[in-house]
């Protein structure tokens, strides 16, 4: 693009241009993420708990529901407990939000459509991941209140807990590709279902329950979202915000919840290779032509997003099905169960890589 | 006019790292200090980021603001008493810590410039190098090569004996990288020691007299 | 998960940490009502809990000195607002014990039928909010779908759906409409699989059983020192309900019908039908079990309300007649306990001689319940205090009268 706006403007503005187009897309992205999800979770929850879901807003599916939401959220009071550390009970749910962002500048959605191509992407994916832990900290701090220090201590140690089988796992699929870089794990399982990283080996299939539910758990979804318990904390570290400022925290959740399904779809489920390769069969590679390869990364992109979406139905699934867990349950899931048997795949997957290291 | 986008937000990312740094220092709430800690911290990850170090850029999140700064706040925030919420800095210690920091301030600044390669501005098509891959030299930095040093048994000025010398000197990190993992196992002990429970069972208690 | 304390021991940390008070309440989504709970934790181990009652108290018995009894009627629907015709149920007995009132056939079995009925409205109330109290959302939708339909009928027949004020002193206010009986045969008849959905979710799912397995644990004896009854008594292990044990003037209400007491006798529980097994993780007197004897009773209930048809149809078509509002009572007391959803409900009534009684007064069910508390939550965490307050099912209404 600023090879475009070059002949048109001078250098400096083309390229700020260009990057402020480009970032405005990413964010317009993960907004877009957390309005959709938003509207399914309660359409997915009406309809498990045998009931509609809203159908008012937007024609009979609701669809502007989000938007008839968010102009709710933007119009209530602005409230601030008066024992509030008002700085950093602004600045908690930013932050946030901004470590959720920044994720979608590292997740490709097809081969090559990525914001930045890094080349220890999925490290980059996990560490930024880490970060919304400290929004949830900072709000439940400066509410000045007990129950918020409670729900974010308890989101604090879940999360962080979580990173470390969470690590372990998306690791196998590192060391099979060879690769932290997305796209090259991505681009090695083209092809058919069986080039799928998830049917490599046995271990890796284990390893892809196991990473569903760390990433559970280290997006805050239920069974593992005792740091929103409604009936323990009232809202936990969020109990003390309302109106857009809460907005903010779930849009967060949501768009983290996304990308750590997309991470799953990538690590092992072939990203934005199908079961079957219709782009191949169409004729849509990179060897017969440009927009060729653009049709066939289009219909890897619009792949890629059902897959995510597949994985965010599942969580919400998963929690308007299951009770909740305790803290001490849910640390037990994670030290006792999640970290042994990630670090058992871990052997077994490089023990198979070993023996067999064309693949089986 | 020409601006160099790539310079323009490396000082303005560096501006606001020195910036949060400072309010660290100045500010007289605990919370905040270390709220303005990730922030400057997280400006270092930005620095790291923008001059091509993907991967420490990655682990200066991880560890530093995931890790480290998540375990200050929670200490902080959880023994935040009113004194510490409101500490008050005598002026003198401002003299004493604004001549200490100057020093070595000035210090770092003669070492940085006396750098040759770092001293001209940024060399002609340096923003079209490719990144390397970082996290390759790492890892085997870690298991103990000099990544850095492989082609030195191909130069031809040096002597045999020369070269014995500096093989026999390259192990690479592994002996610090063992070092630092024991010290952690041998730091994750202690604080399991500390915070264990102890049972003490003592003399049983007077019954009430039977009424 | 609790700590157990055995004899005198001190556990000492070398890191001093402070307790914390914690208030849950009045205003909190899981007490179940205006209930303000004092929770003394050090971190998330509790040490005390002190439930502080009163937040709904509006004078009903105050009141009862004022009116005739069946003018009180309407008092008793506010108490168990959860379950209004068994509180009528109580009240009508009483007075009637005190008149010293035989009653129709008719209005024996209507009565049996529409108790039963309020008992398993009341139970699907308990089960749903408790699923809700530990995170499961969707539990809570079918039972209130299903005690919605409870409710359509209940309105059928006396035009309010949570106060009905329906049955009276001398009877009820009016009888069955026509066709109601086959409305009530429908919505049987399609609640069985209902059941079976909410044993999947809740009863057997392994969640809900490492939440409450083990929790609150109530032993028989510490249950009957604090008079608890209902539920918390039978998931105790103690086989005792007034329906089958209490007083001649109750129990004959219930005479002839076939039902279990659901009570873990010598190990098992009735097998009358096939229910879901108990888990190796749950011991009597937990959560666990509580839940699990409502849940059974539910069944229980409905096959009580199929007999209870049965044998309407087959009684001559008199319901009785209610008292005349200004009738006079003669002079004395009486006391009745009778077996409502929450527990044993008791009524007095003391009476000189006019129309108004002297001193009217409810022993509330879930009052003793609530008290054992403090017992069954030391040592558990701050998480598990919704799970043993939704388990003692308890409603303010009753409590603070």
């Amino acid at each position: 693009m600023a090879e475009l706006l070059k002949s048109f403007v001078p250098v400096w503005l083309a390229y700020s241009t260009a990057a402020a187009v480009n970032a405005a897309l990413l964010v317009v992205l993960a907004l877009m993420v957390a309005a959709v999800c938003n509207w399914l979770e309660r359409k997915v929850a009406g309809r498990i708990q045998d009931r509609l879901g809203p159908t008012r807003v937007g024609g009979r599916f609701g669809w502007l529901q989000s938007v008839a939401d968010g102009l709710k959220l933007l119009a209530k009071e602005d409230l601030i407990p008066q024992g509030a550390d008002r700085l950093l009970f602004r600045a908690a749910p930013y932050v946030s939000f901004c470590a959720a962002c920044s994720l979608y500048l590292a997740l490709p959605l097809a081969d090559g459509w990525v914001a930045l191509q890094l080349n220890s992407a999925v490290f980059f994916i996990l560490a930024v991941a880490g970060l919304e832990v400290l929004g949830v900290i900072l709000a439940g701090y400066a509410s000045g209140s007990k129950w918020s220090l409670f729900g974010a201590m308890r989101e604090a140690a879940q999360v962080v807990s979580n990173e470390i089988p969470l690590a372990l796992c998306a690791l196998i699929p590192v060391m099979i590709a060879g690769s932290m870089d997305l796209v090259e794990i991505g681009n090695r399982q083209e092809g058919w279902l069986t080039n799928w990283l998830v049917f490599h080996d046995p271990f890796t299939f284990l390893t892809f329950f196991v990473y569903l539910t760390c990433a559970v758990a280290s997006v805050n979804r239920a069974p593992f979202d005792l740091a929103e318990a409604e009936s323990e904390l009232v809202a936990g570290f969020m109990t003390e915000y309302s109106g857009f400022r809460w907005g903010v925290f779930f849009m967060a959740e949501y768009a983290s919840m996304f990308v750590i399904s997309g991470l799953a779809a990538i690590l092992f489920l072939g990203g934005w290779n199908g079961p079957v390769p219709i782009a191949q069969w169409l004729g849509l590679t990179r060897d017969v032509g440009p927009l060729a390869a653009w049709l066939g990364n289009f219909l890897g992109m619009c792949n890629m997003l059902l897959k995510c979406s597949l994985g965010v139905l599942v969580m919400m699934w998963l929690r308007w099905t299951l009770p909740r867990l305790r803290i001490d349950q849910v640390m037990t899931v994670c030290l006792r169960y999640c970290i042994p048997l990630a670090a058992v795949a871990l052997l077994g997957a490089m023990w198979w890589t070993y023996m067999w290291p064309g693949g089986w | 006019m020409d601006i160099n986008w790539h310079s323009f937000f490396f000082l303005l990312v560096a501006l606001l790292t020195c910036a949060f740094a400072l309010a660290v220092v100045i500010s007289s709430n605990i919370v905040r200090m270390a709220f303005y800690l990730v922030l400057s911290l997280g400006g270092v990850a930005g620095l790291f980021f923008l001059a091509g170090a993907d991967f420490l850029g990655g682990l200066q999140l991880l560890v530093y603001v995931g890790g480290t700064l998540v375990l200050l706040a929670f200490g902080v925030m959880l023994t935040a008493r009113a004194p510490l919420v409101s500490m008050k800095t005598a002026p003198g210690q401002w003299v004493l810590a604004a001549v200490v920091g100057g020093c070595l301030l000035a210090v770092l600044l003669q070492v940085a410039w006396s750098v040759g390669q770092w001293a001209g501005p940024g060399r002609p098509g340096v923003l079209e190098e490719e990144a390397k891959p970082t996290a390759a030299p790492l890892g085997l930095g870690l298991v103990g090569v000099r990544v850095d040093q492989l082609d030195v048994d191909r130069r031809a000025d040096l002597t045999e004996k020369e070269k014995k010398a500096r093989e026999a000197g390259m192990s690479g990190y592994l002996v610090a990288f063992e070092v630092i993992s024991v010290h952690l196992v041998v730091v994750l002990i202690g604080a399991a020691y500390l915070a264990r429970a102890k049972r003490r069972v003592d003399a049983p208690l007077a019954r009430p007299p039977q009424t | 998960m609790a700590l157990q304390r055995s004899g005198p021991e001190t556990v000492e940390f070398d890191v001093h940490t402070d307790e914390l008070l914690v208030n849950m309440g009045p205003q909190h989504p899981s007490t179940h009502g205006v209930l303000r709970v004092v929770v003394r934790a050090d971190g998330e181990v509790v040490s005390e809990v002190t439930p502080q009652i009163g937040y709904l108290h509006r004078c009903a018995e105050k009141i009862g000195e004022n009116v005739t009894p069946r003018q009180w009627i309407p008092y008793t629907d506010r108490m168990d607002y959860l379950a209004g015709m068994n509180m009528n149920l109580g009240w009508a007995l009483t007075v009637e014990k005190l008149l010293r009132m035989e009653l129709p056939e008719r209005a024996r079995h209507l009565r049996v039928l529409i108790a039963e009925l309020g008992r398993i409205a009341s139970h699907l109330v308990a089960a749903g909010t408790y699923g809700l109290d530990l995170g499961s959302f969707t539990p809570f939708m079918y039972c209130f779908r299903e005690r919605e339909r409870i409710l359509d009928l209940f309105e059928l027949v006396c035009g309010a759906r949570l106060t009905y004020s329906y049955i009276t002193i001398g009877g009820v206010t009016a009888d069955l409409p026509p066709g109601w009986l086959e409305e009530c045969e429908a919505f049987l008849d399609q609640f069985n699989p209902v059941i079976d959905e909410l044993h999947a979710m809740l009863t057997s799912n392994a969640i809900f059983i490492r939440r409450t397995a083990k929790i609150g644990v109530l032993a028989p004896e510490v249950a009957i020192d604090y008079g608890c009854t209902g539920p918390v008594l039978r998931g105790s292990g103690v086989s005792w309900d007034l329906r089958r044990d209490g007083e001649p003037c109750y129990t004959k209400m219930y005479e002839g019908y076939r039902f279990e007491v659901i009570a873990q006798v010598d190990g098992r529980y009735p097998q009358d039908q096939k229910y879901p097994p108990v888990p190796a993780a749950a011991v009597l007197g937990d959560s666990w079990h509580r839940f699990y004897v409502r849940m059974l009773e539910v069944v229980q209930s409905v096959g009580l309300v199929r007999q209870a048809i049965e044998r309407y149809r087959r009684s001559p078509p008199d319901c009785g007649e209610p008292i005349r509002i200004t009738q006079k009572l003669p002079k004395g007391e009486a006391y009745l306990e009778t077996e409502a959803p929450k527990g044993q409900m008791g009524f007095m009534v003391i009476s000189d001689g006019a129309a108004i009684p002297w001193r009217a007064r409810a022993r509330s069910s879930s009052f003793c319940n609530l008290s054992v508390i403090s017992e069954l939550c030391r040592g558990c965490l701050i998480a598990d205090v919704p799970s043993v307050l939704g388990s003692l099912d308890i409603v303010l209404g009753e409590i603070d009268r």
